[in-house]
C-alpha cells in the first residue's frame, strides 16, 4: 500500500514537473524567438560577414582575416578607437560618482523634493536624442551661442569659440553631452539603492560613533555595490556605443576628432556599402566591450562578495 | 518529453525566423515580388514611389494631385508614395535594398540612380522611355543632362524631370552698403577673383564679421564649396572623361591656397562645424554675407525669413566665366522582377515626365527647369516668372556634370575632410593630393 502510494506520489510529481516545464517553455517561448531571431543570428551573421567581402549588388567573397587585418592598418579606426576610449575612460567614472553624489544628497528628501530632482535629472532621457542635439547646438553654435554668449560675459573667453568645429574642444563637447544624457538613469536607480539600505546598520553605525563618511563607505557602499556593477556596465556599454550625437554633431568631425567605432561601423556598412568591414568593427568592438564589462564584474563583483 | 519540447522549440523557432524572412547573406540582387508595397492583383497594379524633398515633390498635397491627375487617366495603376529627406534618406533606401523590399519609383539625381544603384545592378534599363522624340528634346536643352542618365554601360537608369544651375548669393543691400557693389557686374551677375577678393576686404572694413563660410561640417550642399574652389583659378573637379579626380591641379591648389590666406586674414571663415543647411540659415538671418549653396528652390523656401535682397550671383572666377555645377532630378525604377509593375512604374513616369499638361507641372513644382525644350518656360505667367528668369540665366553656365564619376559617395566624405584640414592649417597640397589619391583609388 505505501509502495502504490510512493508511486502514485511519484507520478503525480512527474506529470506536475512536466507540466510546469511545459508552462515554463510555453512562457518563454516569445522572448526566445525574438531573442533568436534579432539578437542571436544576427550576431552570427554579423561574425560570418565579418569574413567576407561583402557589398550590395553582388555575392560575398571570402576574404578570411582580411577585415580584420585592413581594420589594424586603418588609421581612421585607430584614431575612432582612440576617441572611444577616451569617452569610455572619462564618461563612465564622472557619470557613475556624479550620479552617486546626486542620489545619496536627494535621496533623504521628502517625497515631493526627491520626485521633482529624480524628474529634473531623467528628463534629459525622457526627451528624444534628436531633441536634445538640436538644443546642445544652438548652444554651442560659433556664431550666436548661448556658450558663447555666457563665455564672453564673463570674461571666460575673448573671442567666440567654434566648439563643434575645433579639434581641441569637439570631442569634449560630445562627452559633456553625453554626461548629460546618461546620468538620469544612474540617479533613479542610486536613488532606490540607498533607500532600500538596512537603516538599522545605520543608525547602529552612528550610535558606535561612525561619521557621516564613515557611515557612507563601510555602510551604505557595500549595499549598494550591485547597482553600482550595473551602472557601471550599462554605462560602459552606452559610452561604447555613442552614435547617435556623433552623427547628429559633427559627422566624426573636425578631422575625424570625434569619429567613435560606432559611428565608422555606420559609415563604412551605411554609407559605404562596406559590410564585410563593417561587421568586423562589430565583432571587435563586442569583444572589446565584454572585456570591459567582465573585468567590471570581476574588480566590482570581488568588492561585492 | 524533453526532447519532443526541444524539437518542438526549434521547430517554432525555425518557422518564426523563416517568416521573418532574413536572408543568409547580403547579396542583394533583385529577386522577383518583393517589394516596397507594391503587387499586382487582377487588373489592378500598386505601385510606390519615393521621393528625396525636391521642391514642392516633399508636400503631399501636391504630389497627390498628380496622382490623381494620373490616376484619371489610368485607373488601374495605384500608387502609393513615401516622402524620404536628405539626412536618412539614403540609410532607408539601403535598407530597403538589402531586405529586398525596394520601391518600384525613385526620385532623385543621377549621383544616386545612375552612379550609386544603377552600377550596382539595381535599376531597371530605361531605353524604351528615352525613345527618338525624347532624346532629341532633352538634348536641345542639354547633352550634359543625356549622358548623366547613362551609367558608364551605356544603359540609361534616369528619366529626367528637371534640371537647374547651382549658384551663391550676396546679401545685397550689405554691398551696397559697404561700397563692394562695384565689384560685381551686375548684368551678368559675375564676378572676377581679384573683384571677389576686393569685396571681401571692403566688407571687412565696413565692419561685417562672416563673409563667406567655406562650410566643411559634412557633404551637406557641398557643391557650393567645389564650385567655389574649382571657379577660383578655372580648375576642374574631375578629367573630361570622368575617370580621375584631378583636386590637385595647380589651379586647384592655387585656389585651395588663397582660400587658406583669405581664411587665415580674417575674410573668409572655414567652419567645421556647419553644413550647407547652416549656412543658409546664417545667410538669411543676415550673419554671412553670401551663401554658396542657392539656387531657385533655396530663395524661394527663404523668401520669407530674409530682411534683405538676396541677389543670386555667379561664383567668382579668375576669367569671369563662371562652370556652376548642375543639378538634375529624374526617376528610376528598381528592379523587382515584376513585369507588371516595372511596366506601370513606366506608364506613370511617362505620365509625369512626358505629358504636355502633366509634365511643365510636374517640374513647376520642383522649382527648377524642364529638361524638355518643349516645355518652354514653365513659369510663364506666373507670379514666380521674373525670379525664375533670373535663375534661368544661369543656366548656360553650367558645366560638365561629374557626379556621375566613380566613388562618388566616398569622395564626398573625403572633399569636406580635406577641407577641414586646410582651414586647420594643414598644407594645401599635401591635402589635395591626399583627397585626389584616396577618391582615385575608389574609382572602381
Amino acid at each position: 500500500m505505501a509502495s502504490k502510494r510512493n508511486n502514485g506520489s511519484g507520478g503525480t510529481s512527474h506529470a506536475l514537473m512536466v507540466k510546469e516545464t511545459i508552462s515554463a517553455y510555453l512562457f518563454l517561448l516569445p522572448f526566445l524567438i525574438f531573442f533568436v531571431g534579432f539578437v542571436l543570428i544576427p550576431m552570427v551573421m554579423c561574425l560570418r560577414t565579418s569574413f567576407f567581402d561583402s557589398t550590395m549588388g553582388r555575392a560575398d567573397i571570402f576574404v578570411g582575416l582580411q577585415n580584420y587585418v585592413t581594420m589594424w592598418n586603418d588609421e581612421i579606426f585607430r584614431k575612432a578607437l582612440l576617441n572611444t576610449v577616451i569617452i569610455v575612460v572619462v564618461a563612465v567614472p564622472t557619470v557613475t560618482a556624479f550620479s552617486l553624489w546626486v542620489a545619496s544628497v536627494i535621496y533623504q528628501m521628502g517625497g515631493r523634493l526627491r520626485s521633482f530632482y529624480r524628474c529634473i535629472f531623467y528628463l534629459p532621457v525622457v526627451t528624444g536624442t534628436v531633441a536634445v542635439t538640436v538644443v546642445w547646438k544652438w548652444m554651442f553654435n560659433y556664431y550666436y551661442g548661448l556658450v558663447n554668449y555666457l563665455g564672453k560675459t564673463v570674461g571666460a573667453i575673448e573671442n567666440n569659440v567654434n566648439w563643434l568645429g575645433n579639434e581641441k574642444t569637439a570631442l569634449w563637447c560630445i562627452i559633456l553631452i553625453l554626461f548629460t544624457t546618461s546620468i538620469g538613469q544612474p540617479i533613479v536607480l542610486y536613488v532606490s539603492a540607498l533607500g532600500n539600505v538596512d537603516p538599522s546598520l545605520v543608525e547602529a553605525a552612528e550610535v558606535d560613533g561612525a561619521t557621516n563618511l564613515q557611515t557612507f563607505w563601510r555602510i551604505k557602499w557595500p549595499q549598494v555595490m550591485p547597482t553600482t556593477l550595473y551602472i557601471l556596465v550599462i554605462t560602459t556599454i552606452n559610452s561604447f556605443q555613442c552614435f547617435a550625437l556623433i552623427q547628429l554633431l559633427t559627422s566624426g568631425g573636425p578631422n575625424h576628432s570625434t569619429d567613435t567605432i560606432m559611428y565608422y561601423i555606420y559609415y563604412k556598412a551605411f554609407k559605404l556599402f562596406e559590410y564585410g568591414y563593417g561587421n568586423a568593427m562589430g565583432v571587435f568592438l563586442a569583444v572589446v566591450i565584454a572585456l570591459f564589462s567582465a573585468v567590471q564584474f570581476l574588480v566590482a563583483g570581488k568588492n561585492n562578495e | 518529453m524533453k526532447k519532443f519540447l526541444a524539437v518542438f522549440l526549434v521547430l517554432a523557432m525555425a518557422l518564426s525566423l523563416a517568416a521573418c524572412g532574413g536572408a543568409g547573406t547580403s547579396s542583394s540582387q533583385p529577386a522577383g515580388g518583393s517589394s516596397s508595397g507594391g503587387e499586382t492583383t487582377g487588373s489592378k497594379t500598386a505601385i510606390t514611389l519615393w521621393t528625396y524633398p525636391i521642391g514642392n515633390w516633399q508636400k503631399a498635397e501636391t504630389v497627390d494631385q498628380f496622382i490623381a491627375a494620373f490616376n484619371a487617366e489610368y485607373p488601374d495603376i495605384e500608387v502609393t508614395v513615401e516622402y524620404l529627406d536628405y539626412t536618412n534618406g539614403d540609410d532607408k533606401v539601403t535598407t530597403a535594398i538589402e531586405a529586398n523590399n525596394t520601391p518600384d519609383i525613385i526620385f532623385e539625381g543621377p549621383e544616386r540612380l545612375v552612379s550609386n544603384w544603377g552600377a550596382k545592378g539595381l535599376m531597371v534599363d530605361l531605353a524604351d522611355l528615352w525613345d527618338e522624340e525624347a532624346l532629341a528634346d532633352i538634348s536641345a536643352v542639354s547633352e550634359a543632362v543625356v549622358n548623366a542618365c547613362k551609367g558608364s554601360d551605356g544603359v540609361y537608369y534616369e528619366y529626367p524631370l528637371c534640371m537647374t544651375a547651382h549658384c551663391m548669393a550676396i546679401n545685397y543691400e550689405l554691398f551696397e552698403a559697404a561700397g563692394a557693389l562695384q565689384y560685381i557686374d551686375q548684368d551678368t551677375r559675375s564676378w572676377t577673383t581679384d573683384n571677389f577678393v576686393k569685396a571681401l576686404q571692403a566688407l571687412k572694413d565696413y565692419g561685417q564679421g562672416i563673409n563667406t563660410i567655406v562650410y566643411c561640417g559634412g557633404q551637406g550642399g557641398d557643391q557650393g564649396t567645389r564650385a567655389l574652389v574649382n571657379n577660383l583659378c578655372s580648375g576642374t573637379y574631375t578629367n573630361a572623361d570622368h575617370t580621375a579626380y584631378t583636386a590637385n591641379s595647380p589651379e586647384n591648389i592655387e585656389a585651395l591656397q588663397l582660400l587658406a590666406d583669405l581664411n587665415s586674414q580674417g575674410l573668409v571663415t572655414f567652419d567645421p562645424g556647419i553644413q550647407a543647411s547652416e549656412e543658409l540659415q546664417l545667410f538669411a538671418n543676415g550673419t554671412a554675407a553670401m551663401t554658396l549653396a542657392w539656387n531657385a528652390s533655396n530663395e524661394a523656401s527663404y523668401a520669407e525669413q530674409v530682411s534683405f535682397t538676396p541677389y543670386a550671383m555667379n561664383f567668382p572666377s579668375d576669367d569671369g566665366v563662371a562652370e556652376l555645377c548642375g543639378g538634375i532630378w529624374g526617376f528610376g525604377i528598381f528592379d523587382n522582377g515584376d513585369d507588371a509593375r516595372i511596366q506601370a512604374a513606366k506608364t506613370f513616369i511617362e505620365f509625369i515626365a512626358d505629358n504636355a499638361e502633366q509634365g511643365p507641372a510636374s517640374v513647376a513644382a520642383t522649382g527648377f527647369f524642364p529638361v524638355r525644350a518643349s516645355f518652354g518656360n514653365v513659369y510663364e505667367g506666373t507670379e514666380d516668372a521674373d525670379r525664375m528668369a533670373t535663375f534661368a540665366s544661369f543656366l548656360p553656365n553650367m558645366g560638365d556634370y561629374y557626379n556621375v564619376i566613380g566613388g562618388w559617395t566616398q569622395q564626398r566624405t573625403n572633399w569636406w575632410n580635406m577641407l577641414q584640414e586646410i582651414g586647420n592649417g594643414a598644407d594645401v597640397t599635401t591635402a589635395a593630393n591626399a583627397f585626389v589619391e584616396a577618391s582615385n583609388a575608389e574609382i572602381a
